[in-house]
């Protein structure tokens, strides 16, 4: 084999050993199956400082993602700080129905609660979508996202969301925005942050001190 | 009916005395936030054991689930037993009231709750509007006070009967007209109609209550009731009993559900009843329902100062046009009421006396300015016309209402129940207003004009 020959050997081999990178690199737009908007009652006009202005009209503008993400909390464990719901099951939060109705939503004690989705193994996640509630024009209140490889979530933890403003969470005081349920859940960038666990946080919302969960979904792709 | 305010406040009673009257009055004790509230207030001994009421919830759905909300934020009240037809609905209710620290008892119906609860001194009614009639005047009998939601029923004969246990039985009966304990109404009606007479005299008046159109309410498979145990609480299946407001064996449409709480706010500013009622609707969007999904209807009242006319719509297929709220009109200015703040404004007119006195006294606070005397660039082609009357200055009611909406009338029905208070709607009044609903859809229906005799109002 000359040097030539060598040369673009090697070359070669490098390519192919970039190709996964390359793969992960191409982004497209997160697809999502959203339920049925569920709007019900009177607009009732919510005030909190840090709400953001909901989107006058149109769709959402597109979330990019690594080409080849999956849902990885479908059917995954589901852990809470509280064991016991008023209404339903935690087993309900990752299997992928996400209809705002009666009866598909869990309901949690009041003030500080957090749910835990169990991926099974630590992977890439790049978007976290969670549905609390969408079937009135609610905000939960002190929305903190966190990742980790620790399932009690003491060490190496990811804060990727926080709207704390507050801090009443003891977490740390958060400078992203509250936002207006919908049916089409909020999207949350997690950055192709690796992590097993996701946990969320919320304490209460604008109709009472409850919290919900229809549905999360954690976007990544699946651990090598 | 009692009113917690005093008819003539000497000059100069400043806002944080005038709430404190308020409170005092008509709202009872100071609240604590506490879980459960009953317990805090028992251990800190701010409230006397002997002064905690223990009561009963029956209906745990969506109002109930208000109710109950209102009342874990009152002190003096423990609640040890709830009652539904649906298991779903009351587990609900017990495991809810299990994390605010309530162990309750849980009942398939009224019947078996009162055979074995010994130790409850007042119920809350918050079932679909057919069984409000049967369940309250049970619970009269047996000798318990009673909170039920409005409408009192679906009939006129059911209300009417609920009225004659309330006297035979001499036990409270409040309807859930929560509006009427509210200090934000009291004082406009209160005050700022009636003492400072701000409107002048009042001509015309207006309400709505418009909503999104929606989808009918589903319920989770796993946990749907048998026929048999639908048709022995009387409902044809689970998507009427889901639905019950539609249909008019169990309920009585919008008119009912959203108008009863404006309609009875006509009656209660006006403080008289209308004489006649012309109305227009129909069930016009929602083909698998019996109710009319939209109406309007105008009354007409005679005042001691003349006529005055009041247009009511209820939309339930749009949620534009301002949300809810009560607008009465008068000469020299306009009241426009909301339960949410947002909406509340009085607006006075340019040649109105001026208001300068009811700020200084604070019973109204400062205006803002109209939009367009700050808007200097509106283009001359903008204006309509030169006749067109100026933009009215907007003054704001400076009385804040810092509890769950409902929580001052079930505090007033708890203080009445200790002979420390008057209901604020007791059933006998409350009668008015639901037949001046009833009237309301007779109108509608038969699409012509209706009268109201005094006759036509009492019990």
């Amino acid at each position: 084999m000359n040097h030539l020959a060598l040369r673009s050997s090697f070359l070669l081999l490098a390519a192919a050993a970039l190709l996964p990178f390359a793969r992960a690199e191409e982004k497209v737009p997160l697809k999502l199956q959203l339920p049925k908007p569920m709007f019900v009652g009177t607009p009732v006009p919510v005030k909190l400082p840090n709400l953001e202005t909901p989107r006058a009209s149109g769709r959402r503008p597109d979330f990019m993602v690594p080409k080849g993400v999956v849902n990885l909390a479908l059917n995954k464990t589901v852990t809470s700080s509280d064991m016991e719901p008023v209404l339903g099951d935690l087993a309900q939060i990752t299997d992928g129905e996400k209809a705002g109705d009666e009866g598909n939503y869990v309901e949690f004690g009041k003030g500080k609660q957090w749910v835990q989705v169990d991926l099974g193994a630590a992977s890439p996640i790049y978007a976290i979508v969670v549905w609390h509630y969408h079937s009135q024009a609610r905000v939960y209140k002190a929305v903190v996202a966190q990742l980790s490889d620790d399932p009690d979530f003491i060490k190496d933890v990811v804060t990727v969301y926080n709207n704390d403003d507050r801090n009443v969470n003891g977490l740390g005081e958060g400078k992203d925005p509250t936002y207006i349920e919908t049916n089409e859940g909020r999207i949350i960038d997690a950055k192709g942050t690796k992590a097993r666990y996701v946990r969320l946080y919320s304490n209460g919302n604008t109709t009472s001190d409850m919290n919900h969960y229809i549905e999360v979904e954690v976007w990544g792709l699946p651990a090598q | 009916m009692s009113s917690p305010l005093p008819a003539n406040e000497p000059a100069g009673l400043d806002r944080r005395a005038f709430l404190k009257t308020v409170s005092a009055a008509g709202l009872g004790l100071a609240l604590t936030r506490a879980t459960p509230a009953w317990a805090q207030a028992k251990a800190d001994g701010s409230v006397s054991p002997n002064s905690i009421l223990n009561i009963a919830l029956v209906g745990v759905g969506a109002q109930g689930r208000v109710l109950m909300d209102a009342v874990l934020k009152i002190p003096t009240v423990r609640i040890v037993a709830v009652c539904d037809i649906w298991e779903y609905a009351r587990t609900y209710g017990q495991r809810y009231l299990k994390k605010s620290g309530f162990e309750v008892r849980a009942y398939e119906n009224h019947h078996d709750m009162l055979a074995k609860e010994k130790d409850i001194q007042a119920v809350l009614v918050a079932t679909p509007d057919f069984w409000h009639a049967p369940v309250t005047n049970d619970c009269l009998r047996a000798g318990l006070h009673v909170y039920c939601e409005k409408m009192m029923s679906n009939t006129i004969e059911g209300a009417r009967s609920m009225v004659k246990t309330m006297r035979e039985t001499g036990k409270l009966l409040q309807i859930g007209h929560q509006r009427r304990s509210n200090p934000r109404y009291l004082v406009a009606r209160d005050r700022l109609i009636r003492d400072a007479k701000l409107l002048g005299r009042i001509t015309a008046a207006n309400a709505q209550w418009n909503r999104a159109a929606s989808d009918d309410l589903g319920w989770p498979n796993r946990a749907a009731m048998s026929k048999a145990l639908l048709e022995k609480y009387g409902f044809e299946d689970m998507h009427q009993f889901r639905n019950w407001r539609w249909y008019k064996k169990y309920g009585g449409g919008p008119l009912s559900d959203l108008g009863a709480h404006q309609i009875d706010i006509f009656n209660w500013f006006f403080d008289t009843t209308p004489t006649t009622v012309i109305g227009n609707g129909g069930r016009d969007y929602y083909p698998n329902h019996e109710w009319m999904d939209n109406a309007m209807v105008i009354y007409e009242y005679h005042l001691p100062e003349g006529v005055a006319r009041a247009f009511y719509q209820v939309q339930t297929t749009t949620s534009a046009g301002g949300g809810y709220y009560e607008q009465f009109m008068g000469v020299n200015g306009t009241l426009k009421m909301s339960e949410n703040p947002k909406y509340t404004s009085i607006f006075r007119e340019a040649a109105a006396p001026a208001w300068d006195e009811w700020i200084r006294r604070h019973w109204l606070a400062a205006p803002t300015a109209p939009a367009s005397a700050a808007d200097t660039t509106e283009a001359s082609s903008e204006k309509v016309d030169a006749r067109e009357t100026a933009e009215l200055a907007s003054y704001r009611l400076p009385v804040v209402l810092n509890k769950a909406i409902h929580q001052p009338h079930l505090e007033n029905f708890f203080n009445a129940i200790r002979g420390t208070a008057k209901l604020n709607c007791p059933a006998d009044e409350a009668f008015k207003s639901e037949m001046t609903v009833f009237k309301a859809i007779e109108a509608v229906e038969k699409k012509t004009l209706i009268t109201c005799t005094p006759e036509d109002f009492a019990v």
